[in-house]
């Protein structure tokens, strides 16, 4: 009796044990045996906004690459692509393809990152979009695209009031423009002059500071990198745009967010101006397709002492290549990377399909689809940019530090000294761990 | 006796396999990583009690320990007050009660992170509508305050918790024998008297429960956070668990985070422990 027990016992544990064990092992060999026939890419990238255009372009290359699997994941717009991306390779599934956004990411990814110099697309990259991922001659990443934003403005509104945006070429313009429209506000229609999203701390922190930032560094990516202190040589002038956006944005600003203020407030005509950048103008299109296409523009963010009529362009994010896959994996991702960038099919693609304005040579300019980017392709020809230096930042000095202290001091929680003296230290503290 | 330790042993496996995988083992790593300079993917050094030390002067950390402490307090008293209030209506014999008793355990069915989005809905755009209507100051700005959001996280969490309370109390309320309560009537106790000297005592052991799944639930809160105010403004409504999640995946520092999610879990232990114990001795037994 007691031996049958002990029997049943153990049979009953082995086959639960069997059915764990076997549940394993049954999908690994499956899969080993799909892969000797074709290279499968798994790509990992954060661009939601084009998530659907890219999935079928990725259809199209397989279409034509028979033995080539492409399976994207997207993580991004709300979510963190870098927590997502530290999860993805800490579970094993470890993709092909994925982005890093600077110095930053290529000093923590460089053990896995291939080098990218014998492609096609590195050779054709514009000067100066690779800065930010080269070490030691190495070529770690390919750029995206390029993207601008500066002050986006509704030019039905700016008419009504009777301001000529052409005109708006200093700090002082921009203050005239704005108390004129305030004056006006309510036969204009308008809530307020801007809507100034002080909770999303990406665009204080990271794209409003940069632009007061990147003087000091060069407006190169890598000094700021290198840099074991900041000096906001240009605090003042960042405090009188941090204010002008403030006190005249619908309130209370610490609440407001991204939604709000592109699809809400400026999508249906209720403010005048938002700092936003070319991203916006698919949001915009869905709301109102007209105010997309016909009356929006671009101002600058100007830079007191610096550059007045420049706006900040740069490269968001980087492909890079995972060195640790199979060389026919790694071989595959580089063929797909310049066929995207460097082929004529590809090219037409990246124009009219993704919209992007390009970061590598060889493209035909004339055929950039929407206004915003076209304006900032138009400041970038003639010279008239500052460097995107904010990926060079200490690892969330900009978000967590610099705009947590922006929402403080917006809510009378911090003096602008106090400010500038606090992230001035975390940025010291960060660079010398 | 051997056959029955078999059999205990035997259905105790596949638990205590679950919990050494997911629990034991990755608490000792964490607790190992904590002193060492790991940042995710190796670590290369040993660096003592370093962690702990800086973590005793940092300001954020102390703040969100603070805050979540405050939390706790208020959203255990708001979730109990109204869990038993709750209880007591549902077990009035009304004809509703069944209906009301669902009602009442819903909101614990909705994921928190779509609570926290539902509520930050209402707290910005309702409350707003609501104070243009009546020009009532103090419905304006909710969420931009530190206060507000305070309070917020409060309502959100009592709101989402109150009824899943109300089931453990209902279930001791209703085991109350009549008697007794009908016998204090017969010798003249008033309707509140019946409550405070029988009633209240014989659901004291509810209230170690409650007590006990609100106060964890109250300091482990992070979703409903995340999503409601997401620290914001200027982190001052960032609890401890997702101060402990920004310093390991925004500012990468996974060693020292681990130390701080260690004395967070010692102080979580040694709180619910004592709490439970007090409540434990002023139970009653039938």
């Amino acid at each position: 009796m007691k031996t049958k027990k002990f029997l049943l016992t153990m049979l009953s544990l082995f086959l639960l044990l069997s059915t764990v064990l076997f549940g394993c092992s049954s999908s690994s060999t499956s899969e080993s045996k799909g892969s000797e026939k074709q290279v499968t890419l798994d790509i990992f990238q954060f661009k939601v906004e084009f998530k659907d255009q890219f999935e079928q372009v990725a259809k199209q290359y397989e279409n034509q690459n028979p033995g080539v699997k492409i399976n994207i994941t997207t993580v991004g717009g709300g979510e963190d692509y870098g927590v997502a991306l530290k999860s993805k390779f800490a579970s094993g599934e470890e993709p092909a393809i994925f982005n890093v956004g600077g110095p930053q990411d290529v000093a923590d990814w460089e053990a896995k990152l291939a080098d990218l110099s014998d492609t096609k697309a590195a050779a054709q990259a514009l000067e100066g979009t690779l800065d930010g991922v080269k070490k030691n001659g190495q070529i770690l990443g390919l750029p995206y695209n390029q993207e601008g934003y500066g002050l986006i403005y509704n030019k039905k509104i700016f008419a009504k009031a009777g301001i000529n945006p052409e005109n708006i070429k200093t700090y002082s313009d921009l203050e005239n423009a704005v108390k004129k429209l305030e004056a006006n506000k309510s036969s204009l229609g308008i809530d307020a002059v801007f809507a100034f999203p002080a909770k999303e701390t990406w665009v204080t922190g990271l794209h409003l500071s940069n632009v007061f930032l990147a003087p000091e560094f060069n407006s190169n990516v890598v000094n700021a990198f290198n840099a074991k202190t900041v000096e906001f040589k240009y605090g003042n002038a960042m405090k009188k745009l941090v204010d002008l956006q403030n006190k005249y944005s619908v309130q209370p600003t610490v609440s407001l967010d991204y939604s709000k203020q592109v699809e809400e407030l400026f999508s249906t005509g209720k403010v005048a101006m938002i700092q936003q950048g070319n991203w916006v103008y698919n949001s915009i299109a869905d709301i109102d397709p007209e105010l997309a296409e016909k009356n929006i523009g671009l101002l600058p963010i100007p830079v007191e002492g610096f550059k007045e009529d420049s706006i900040p362009v740069g490269v968001p994010m980087y492909w890079a290549v995972n060195k640790n896959k199979d060389q026919k994996v790694v071989a595959e991702a580089k063929k797909f990377l310049d066929w995207l960038y460097t082929s004529d099919e590809g090219k037409d693609i990246v124009l009219n399909k993704f919209k992007f304005i390009p970061a590598y040579k060889g493209y035909d300019s004339s055929k950039i689809s929407d206004p915003l980017s076209k304006e900032i392709y138009n400041y970038a020809q003639n010279g008239k940019t500052i460097g995107w230096v904010f990926m060079g930042y200490p690892t969330g000095w900009g978000m967590d530090k610099l705009g947590v202290n922006i929402q403080k001091y917006v809510s009378n929680k911090m003096t602008w000294d106090q400010l500038i003296a606090d992230s001035k230290k975390a940025w010291e503290e960060a660079r010398n761990k | 006796m051997r056959k029955q330790s078999l059999w205990y042993w035997l259905f105790l496996f596949p638990v205590l396999i679950a919990l050494t995988v997911v629990v034991i083992i990755p608490f000792i790593f964490g607790l190992y990583y904590s002193f060492t300079n790991w940042n995710g993917i190796q670590s290369t050094e040993f660096v003592g009690f370093k962690h702990y030390i800086k973590l005793f002067q940092d300001g954020e950390f102390l703040h969100s320990i603070w805050f979540t402490t405050k939390f706790a307090i208020a959203s255990v008293f708001f979730i109990n007050f109204f869990g038993l209030i709750l209880a007591l209506i549902v077990t009035q014999k009304l004809k509703t009660s069944k209906i009301m008793r669902t009602i009442f355990f819903m909101p614990n069915l909705i994921g928190g992170l779509i609570l926290g989005f539902i509520w930050q809905f209402i707290f910005i755009k309702v409350f707003a509508g609501i104070g243009d209507l009546l020009h009532v100051e103090g419905f304006r700005g909710w969420l931009s305050t530190t206060e507000t959001g305070f309070w917020g996280l409060v309502i959100l969490m009592s709101w989402q918790m109150a009824g899943y309370i109300m089931v453990i109390y209902i279930a001791y309320l209703e085991n109350i024998p009549q008697e007794l309560l009908e016998a204090a009537e017969i010798d003249g106790a008033n309707s509140f008297q019946r409550f405070r000297h029988i009633t209240f005592p014989l659901v004291a052991p509810a209230f170690t429960v409650s007590m006990f799944l609100t106060l964890s639930n109250s300091f482990k809160l992070y979703d409903q956070n995340l999503s409601l105010t997401g620290g914001g403004p200027y982190d001052s409504t960032q609890m401890v668990a997702m101060n402990i999640f920004k310093t390991a995946f925004s500012e990468n520092q996974m060693a020292y985070a681990q130390s701080k999610a260690v004395i967070f879990f010692l102080i979580v232990t040694v709180i619910s422990l004592t709490q439970v114990y007090f409540n434990k001795k002023r139970e009653v037994e039938m």
